[in-house]
């Protein structure tokens, strides 16, 4: 059996050229004879265990260190909070999902937001703020939402690449409106200074993909060009 | 009885700083034998090979200042093959072993990681691991001569030596080269390889080859590089490409009269720039012929060798611990190791085996893998009168292989296509 298109000889019982995917042509029907099993690897990722136990080693003492020294000088936190908390925001983000050998990003994006509300409700809590339910708690819970839906989308969507980007600019370009908004309702500040500029910024990104998503050219010439 | 360690090989020295998480250097030797492997007899073989291969038995360790091997007192397990050549070694299996032995149906197949020795060293492997499983199965005598070892003598050390620092100039030769084209295309999922193996008769190809006035590696490289350039002209204008270079290793123990089994070779980037007018093959041909005649001469891998020997003799760098010297060392390989070339072709030559056992052997390969920055590599290796031309790509198109095999088609040599990839 050849293949028509490349002129070369083919593995008996092969439907397509491999090389060019040109169907073959087989009056008489034959087994395939395959050189290679069906079987795939287990996924190897792994863990990246030492980093992480080195992190933590590094985070317990430095919240040891900061806490004996707080309450040393001064007797209570003061300042000490803000780093242990910071430390944990650390730990949650950075060190937490090198204890998982697949770390899924699904579940850890929520994790990291909820780590960055705790970190702010303390800050608002220890500076006499009013500002966690009216501000902080919506900004961080609509990027968790919004981070999350991207995450999701790109994972579990096969294709579609462009359109999924461009949306997700123009709902961060939405998104910064918001946070203007809630700025505006916390602290009276005014209206529409700074988030359209990014809305238009953003939106405009965003709409170039969506248009490129509907024109197949385009979107291979943006593929090439920005393959990495 | 402590364990016997061994100094990684100034080539070695490169492939673990360089490993990512879902990215390893390895490479696969291969023979189909005329009937189903026995796994159990070929298990027998493999370990009792051990004492004559000590230093493929081992494991990678971490040193404070450098990685080195370690006896392995694990089994090499002989394992089921999988749907596709060189599945990621991990840094966890690395520490277990750096080499498997995998088998399906009549085919034995040795992989190694890089750091253990490079495809000549893994020939011979393979060649002993056949004798001896012959031996086993068939009862049959092989006598020791070409590549055939007698598995009862000590290893000499000649044959584990850092054959590298032996052999190197006093002043290095420079490292820098110009960035290459390189290939790329949609990543295949889970790391899948696609491997096309084109046959070919070796005589036809010869008989092209010396109608062009060059060897077959040169032939093989100016089609590759053609390949390439035709591919490259559709993508960019042409004062915006970059050269066409193919990356092609030299075996090192012929210039240098090695019996090592280490890594013991270099790569040179042989190829043109396009900027600056077209070529014909006949001028590829030519251009590949004598830049690889004029570039593989001892003087001038000497000069190589001196610059992968000189910065382990620095006292500071060797005084850098491990992590330090892993940064460094793939910075370095990003600067100067893979920007070179656009594509690897390593061509194996003739494997000078018994008589009796060539009547076993259906037929030998090898492969190696894609390299980290690009996603195409070619390797060749001749048996029985044929030619198995693998490559090996990590993404979905298969545009090189077609323009590729369809030239050489197009040259007169008959090109019959096997494929894992269904």
């Amino acid at each position: 059996m050849y293949c028509v298109k490349c002129g070369v000889k083919l593995q008996e019982g092969v439907e397509r050229c491999p090389l060019c995917r040109t169907p073959v042509w087989n009056p008489e029907p034959q087994k395939e004879s395959r050189s290679y099993p069906d079987t795939l690897p287990l996924q190897h990722r792994e863990a990246d265990l030492p980093g992480a136990v080195a992190l933590t080693v590094i985070c317990c003492v430095a919240s040891i260190v900061t806490l004996t020294v707080c309450l040393k000088l001064y007797g209570r936190l003061q300042w000490g909070g803000y780093v242990i908390f910071g430390l944990l925001l650390f730990y949650v983000i950075a060190v937490l999902p090198r204890w998982f050998r697949e770390p899924r990003g699904e579940v850890f994006v929520p994790i990291d937001h909820a780590a960055a509300a705790l970190f702010v409700l303390y800050v608002c809590l220890k500076t006499g703020g009013h500002w966690f339910m009216s501000f902080a708690l919506p900004v961080i819970g609509s990027s968790a939402l919004i981070s999350t839906a991207m995450i999701c989308l790109l994972k579990y969507v096969k294709g579609g690449r462009p359109f999924i980007l461009g949306g997700f600019l123009l709902v961060l370009g939405g998104f910064t409106v918001l946070v203007e908004f809630f700025e505006h309702l916390s602290f009276g500040t005014e209206m529409f200074r700074w988030s359209l500029y990014s809305l238009a910024g953003f939106g405009s990104v965003g709409l170039f993909l969506l248009i490129a998503g509907m024109i197949p050219s385009l979107r291979q010439g943006m593929r090439r060009r920005f393959f990495f | 009885m402590p364990k016997k360690w061994y100094r990684l090989d100034t080539a070695a020295l490169i492939f673990p700083a360089i490993t990512r998480r879902d990215w390893s250097n390895a490479f696969r030797v291969s023979a189909c034998l005329r009937e189903d492997v026995d796994t159990q007899i070929l298990q027998r073989a493999v370990d009792a090979l051990r004492p004559r291969f000590p230093s493929y038995y081992v494991t990678l360790r971490k040193g404070v200042f450098w990685y080195y091997l370690e006896e392995s007192r694990e089994p090499v397990t002989v394992q089921q093959d999988y749907a596709y050549p060189l599945t990621f070694m991990s840094s966890r299996e690395l520490k277990h072993n750096c080499l498997r032995v995998l088998v399906y149906r009549n085919r034995i197949a040795v992989e190694f990681f890089h750091s253990l020795a490079d495809g000549r060293g893994g020939s011979v492997y393979l060649c002993n691991l056949i004798a001896c499983y012959l031996k086993l199965k068939e009862g049959i005598s092989i006598p020791c001569e070409g590549l055939i070892r007698d598995l009862n003598e000590t290893p000499p050390p000649e044959e584990l030596e850092d054959s590298f620092l032996k052999n190197a100039a006093e002043l290095a030769s420079g490292r820098k080269e110009e960035r290459s084209y390189h290939l790329h295309g949609t990543r295949e999922d889970h790391g899948f390889k696609t491997l096309t193996t084109g046959i070919v008769e070796t005589q036809t190809l010869l008989d092209t080859a010396h109608r062009y006035g060059v060897t077959v590696t040169a032939l093989l490289a100016a089609v590759m590089a053609e390949s390439i350039i035709a591919m490259q002209n559709e993508e960019k204008p042409r004062r915006r490409q970059r050269p066409v270079k193919i990356t092609i290793p030299v075996d090192l123990r012929r210039l240098y009269g090695s019996r090592t089994l280490r890594n013991f070779s270099l790569v040179l980037n042989i190829g043109v720039d396009p900027r600056f007018g077209d070529y014909t093959l006949e001028e590829l041909c030519r251009s590949i012929y004598h830049e690889l005649c004029a570039s593989a001469t001892p003087q001038n891998m000497a000069g190589m060798i001196a610059a992968n020997v000189q910065p382990q003799k620095n006292i500071v760098l060797r005084l850098a611990p491990v992590s330090v010297k892993n940064l460094v060392m793939d910075a370095v390989y990003r600067r100067s190791g893979e920007s070179g070339g656009s594509l690897n072709i390593s061509n194996i030559t003739k494997l000078p085996l018994p008589e009796i056992m060539l009547r076993y052997i259906e037929r030998m390969e090898f492969i190696i893998g894609p390299q980290r920055s690009y996603p195409n590599n070619c390797s060749v290796m001749s048996f029985g009168g044929k030619t198995y031309i693998n490559m090996i790509r990590n993404i979905r198109e298969s545009e090189l292989e077609r323009r590729f095999f369809s030239r050489l088609v197009e040259l007169g040599i008959a090109v019959e296509i096997e494929c894992n990839r269904r």
